[in-house]
């Protein structure tokens, strides 16, 4: 026999009523919820082959244990089909992980979305889109795992906003900030792989994120040019002071005209983190770094990121359009780590 | 009718001891916690001049936190339970 759900049980007299109860109940992020019935409960738990009572994450700034039983119910909320759920665990484990430290990102006036990058096989079986309209609306796998993810963080982890989330502005992408890298077309080695996965293997990487910024050039027609633009476009970016973690999403006509120059994703990284210092005279005189000016600082530079791996790269977006675009992180990447976590099938 | 199962978590009950609170500061030894932000430094000195000044504390000494989004690391915890009576510890923006 099936294990028991034990979470709390409530009745409804119809759909339409159980929706309004969600809402009533401060169970809903603000649209309408599809209602969590055993039966599309366990229809999620049997998509991963997981006890309700399996213990997905433990948050420990929250002392917060979240089980399958919740991530399911949460899931079949935001409207995911049942073969979304391994993606859903995954980005689960990640926001979990120590690394990616959510008491941070999770509550910070700093407005963070979990921006989640998924790779491999996967996300050309569930149509998770790389492709046109990349952030915009359009793809149910798309819409529904992030929103997954931060129903899970509200109804599990606390993170009411104005109350242990305290985002300022936040900002749309937490809702749901779903991309899947375009691997058909990249000339480029996938995400996943970069960070120690094989092609075939299915990940996801998670990454406290503010909204992405577009930048424009349709005028060159070299890596140089067009990394160039996004530089100047990222200097002045983000937290600036803090160092984040930085994507970097370069859509289908940059891409080819980047990959036709034989620029690779370890240069890109390079370039841009070269190009993206400040000096300390600039940072003080724009008062993002205190102190009085001295004539060195005019020459003295502190670059925009720790490193150039905190700087990732991911091939996604139209194949049409001379638009690419950039992410700065949340806050600094020592405070929150990218983290990516294979997802199992 | 239809059931519906809850999203939340029930809130699990622990029971939390709590140290004992001075009834006076008088010639206590002050730990201040400092999150690392720009001018937390300078707040929490003034709260330990204050305390010093204004309440008799012997003495304050400051800890740095790794950064402001984790909570104090065990090495702080460990040093404030050896060194200091009271502690104030806090987050602002």
């Amino acid at each position: 026999m099936a294990a028991t759900l034990t979470s709390k049980r409530f009745t409804a007299r119809d759909e339409a009523d159980a929706i309004e109860m969600a809402f009533d109940k401060g169970w809903s992020d603000g649209l309408p919820v599809v209602p969590p019935t055993e039966a599309r409960v366990r229809a999620m738990l049997e998509a991963v082959r997981l006890e309700p009572n399996h213990q997905v994450g433990f948050v420990a700034h929250r002392a917060v244990s979240i089980t399958a039983e919740k991530v399911a119910i949460n899931a079949v909320m935001a409207g995911c089909r049942p073969e979304y759920m391994p993606v859903v665990v995954a980005a689960v484990e990640g926001i979990a992980d120590p690394r990616w430290s959510y008491h941070g990102p999770g509550t910070s006036t700093g407005g963070a979305g979990v921006l989640m990058i998924v790779n491999g096989p996967i996300t050309r079986e569930l149509d998770i889109n790389a492709g046109d309209n990349l952030f915009g609306p359009g793809w149910r796998s798309n819409l529904t795992i992030g929103r997954a993810v931060r129903l899970v963080m509200r109804n599990v982890c606390g993170s009411l906003p104005g109350l242990l989330d305290r985002g300022t502005l936040g900002h749309p992408g937490k809702l749901s900030y779903v991309i899947a890298e375009n691997e058909a077309e990249s000339p480029w080695t996938p995400l996943h792989v970069e960070r120690g996965f094989r092609p075939e293997q299915s990940a996801v990487t998670v990454i406290a994120a503010n909204g992405p910024h577009q930048f424009y050039n349709q005028l060159s027609n070299t890596a140089e040019g067009v990394l160039t633009t996004v530089a100047d476009d990222m200097r002045i970016s983000g937290s600036v002071m803090g160092q984040p973690t930085y994507v970097v999403v370069l859509a289908g006509e940059h891409m080819k005209t980047i990959a036709a120059d034989g620029w690779d994703k370890k240069r890109i990284r390079q370039f841009l983190f070269e190009k993206t210092h400040n000096s300390y005279a600039h940072l003080k005189r724009t008062q993002r770094m205190s102190g009085e000016i001295a004539p060195a600082d005019e020459q003295k530079m502190r670059p925009l990121v720790a490193a150039p791996d905190d700087i990732l790269v991911v091939a996604a977006g139209g194949r049409a359009g001379a638009f690419s675009c950039y992410i700065p992180g949340w806050g600094s990447a020592k405070s929150s780590q990218a983290v990516t976590k294979e997802v199992k099938r | 009718m239809i059931e519906v199962l809850d999203p939340t978590t029930e809130a699990a009950t622990q029971t939390i001891a709590y140290s004992p609170r001075p009834t006076a500061l008088q010639g206590k030894r002050v730990a201040l916690i400092q999150n690392t932000k720009f001018n937390s430094d300078r707040l929490l000195e003034k709260i330990g001049d204050i305390l010093k000044a204004e309440y008799g504390v012997s003495e304050w000494r400051m800890y740095n936190k790794h950064n402001a989004s984790v909570p104090a690391h065990a090495e702080i915890i460990e040093e404030v339970k050896k060194s200091a009576d009271v502690m104030v510890a806090g987050i602002g923006d």
